[in-house]
């Protein structure tokens, strides 16, 4: 449990980190937002066994890292955090897919692996754009922006309750464990119909807080809209920014860059 | 001024389980008032409380909220005169910061964005909180996030304060800072506390809820004076006025109760 808090509660430094000012973080959230859409679209839609076509991608995060002046272990960090996810994904295509795909240097590069070091790549690309994201923009900015661009108003208030009350659902669940775990020894205690009650009793706490919050807007005159002092401003370096990378998102996904290149340098080595 | 009077009559409710929770409660407390509510666990101050921001409408009886009785077309009436402070505040801390949380009211109420600007800006300064306008609520202590909670609601405007507990959670110190800001404001005040010496700093005026009936409404001296009625509505004086532990062990174990004065509480005295 210690691991999982700890885990989560660092998601403040994305905070922290999306509160400084740098021209990144100042650009309009809507626009950082689309751009980051497009490019997940972009890299999710290439081929099934492409992987050098993916590398070129590369060049969004790194320059994005570099003008924000990210911590780059943080997020590595992060991306391992989640990397069991697409491991587990992708980790039976080389036994299902043996097919030889590639001969390099002599070895053959069946389907399953080149499929597998896709997928890799392609969560690599795609959390990082996300992570981000969250950190040039904050989570209510992302939030903010998703509501202006039309998303749907119940789904965008589910996102900010979340984002709040998460840390305080963290803590209840981490208090009634520690409970548990003062009053079971030996394995004894830790069943499952115990922890079922304790999964109901969380519950039934978190409906009376949901019940309470909603007392507490109502007071301060909630009619189903959030509304936030937010000044926001699409200008010319928000259209630059993102008809730039639309552009080369578009170009990175229709010619094969790094094939040219290398087509490039074998006639001039000619 | 008869509008900023909370006028209470005959109020019952019961639960959907059927839990009589008010059976005939009655008082009426008039412009600038502050009094306490006090009483047992379970005695109904919630209920009673739930009624006056008009989250619950009462099954029998009437709630007055300055000039108009509480129904459903003026709640935004009462809801913009009836400020709440809820027990715990992480309920009532909701939005992504402080100041998101502390413009929230004005917002709903349409005013437009330089007004709520400077409301938002008063409310903070008026409580010291300005340093944490920019801070999300899950990162303060909880003093801290007391005193924004207090903002939340300053920022409305509100006519009447109505207060759930205000002391819980807090250290003696952040206790004493809340005291002095609440002692600081003219509002009519409605504080539901276990909390006796905070009600002897701050109300002039109990009424004591016992079984969901009022058992007494007077001045809070005469109430604390009364161990009698404290007794029997499963509360105790103050420990203000609770004789020292120490002195009272020198001195012979009977005191006349008559000769008690409040006078010599007051002063300081020494074990040397």
């Amino acid at each position: 449990m210690a691991k999982i808090e700890s885990a989560f509660f660092d998601i403040s430094t994305l905070d922290r980190l999306a509160s400084r000012d740098n021209p990144l973080n100042r650009l309009d959230p809507r626009v950082k937002v689309v751009t980051t859409l497009l490019f997940i679209v972009a890299v999710v839609s290439s081929g099934k066994y492409e992987v050098s076509a993916l590398l070129p991608f590369f060049l969004f995060p790194c320059a994005l890292i570099a003008v924000a002046d990210l911590p780059l272990d943080y997020l590595l960090k992060k991306l391992l955090i989640a990397a069991p996810f697409a491991l587990l994904v992708g980790v039976f295509n080389p036994f299902f897919d043996p097919a030889p795909q590639l001969q390099l240097n002599g070895f053959t590069v069946s389907g399953g692996w080149l499929s597998f070091t896709s997928i890799m790549l392609r969560f690599t690309l795609t959390v990082s754009a996300a992570l981000i994201l969250v950190a040039t923009t904050s989570f209510t900015g992302v939030c903010l922006a998703l509501e202006r661009l039309g998303a749907p108003r119940v789904f965008v208030l589910q996102l900010l309750f979340l984002y709040r009350y998460l840390f305080v659902l963290i803590d209840e669940g981490a208090r009634l464990n520690r409970a548990l775990t003062l009053r079971s020894f030996n394995g004894r205690g830790r069943s499952l119909k115990v922890l079922g009650s304790l999964l109901g009793q969380l519950l039934l706490r978190t409906l009376d807080r949901a019940q309470r919050i909603h007392m507490a807007m109502l007071c301060r005159g909630f009619d189903g809209e959030v509304r936030m002092s937010r000044q926001l401003h699409i200008g010319g370096r928000e259209v630059l920014f993102a008809a730039g990378w639309a552009c080369a998102f578009l170009l990175f996904r229709t010619c094969h860059l790094p094939q040219s290149l290398g087509l490039l340098i074998e006639r001039l080595m000619e | 001024m008869s509008h900023h009077i909370v006028a209470v009559q005959d109020l019952h409710y019961t639960y959907a389980d059927g839990t009589p929770a008010v059976q005939g409660i009655s008082f009426r407390i008039e412009h600038g008032e502050s009094v306490a509510i006090v009483g047992a666990n379970g005695a109904g101050k919630s209920t009673l409380l739930r009624h006056l921001n008009g989250y619950l409408t009462p099954q029998h009886g009437t709630v007055q909220i300055g000039d108009f009785a509480l129904s459903k077309e003026l709640l935004p009436q009462v809801r913009r005169t009836v400020g709440m402070l809820f027990q715990d505040p992480d309920d009532q801390l909701f939005m992504p910061t402080v100041r998101d949380d502390v413009a929230f009211g004005p917002l709903n109420l349409g005013l437009p964005p330089d007004e709520v600007e400077d409301r938002v800006t008063a409310a903070l300064q008026r409580v010291g909180a300005e340093h944490l306008a920019d801070r999300p609520p899950y990162r303060l202590s909880s003093g801290e996030k007391r005193t924004v909670a207090i903002a939340t609601i300053l920022s409305m405007q509100p006519q009447i304060l109505v207060m759930d507990e205000p002391s819980s959670g807090l250290d003696p110190a952040a206790r004493r800072r809340l005291i002095e800001l609440l002692a600081s404001f003219h509002h009519t005040r409605i504080i539901a506390t276990h909390d006796l010496d905070l009600v002897l700093d701050l109300c002039t005026r109990t009424i004591v809820i016992h079984q969901g009936k009022v058992m007494a409404d007077r001045p809070t001296l005469e109430i604390f004076d009364d161990a009698d009625l404290l007794r029997r509505s499963h509360l105790e004086a103050p420990l203000r006025l609770q004789s020292c532990p120490i002195c009272t062990k020198r001195l012979p174990p009977h005191r006349d109760p008559e000769a008690h004065h409040h006078d010599d509480l007051v002063e300081p005295h020494s074990h040397a």
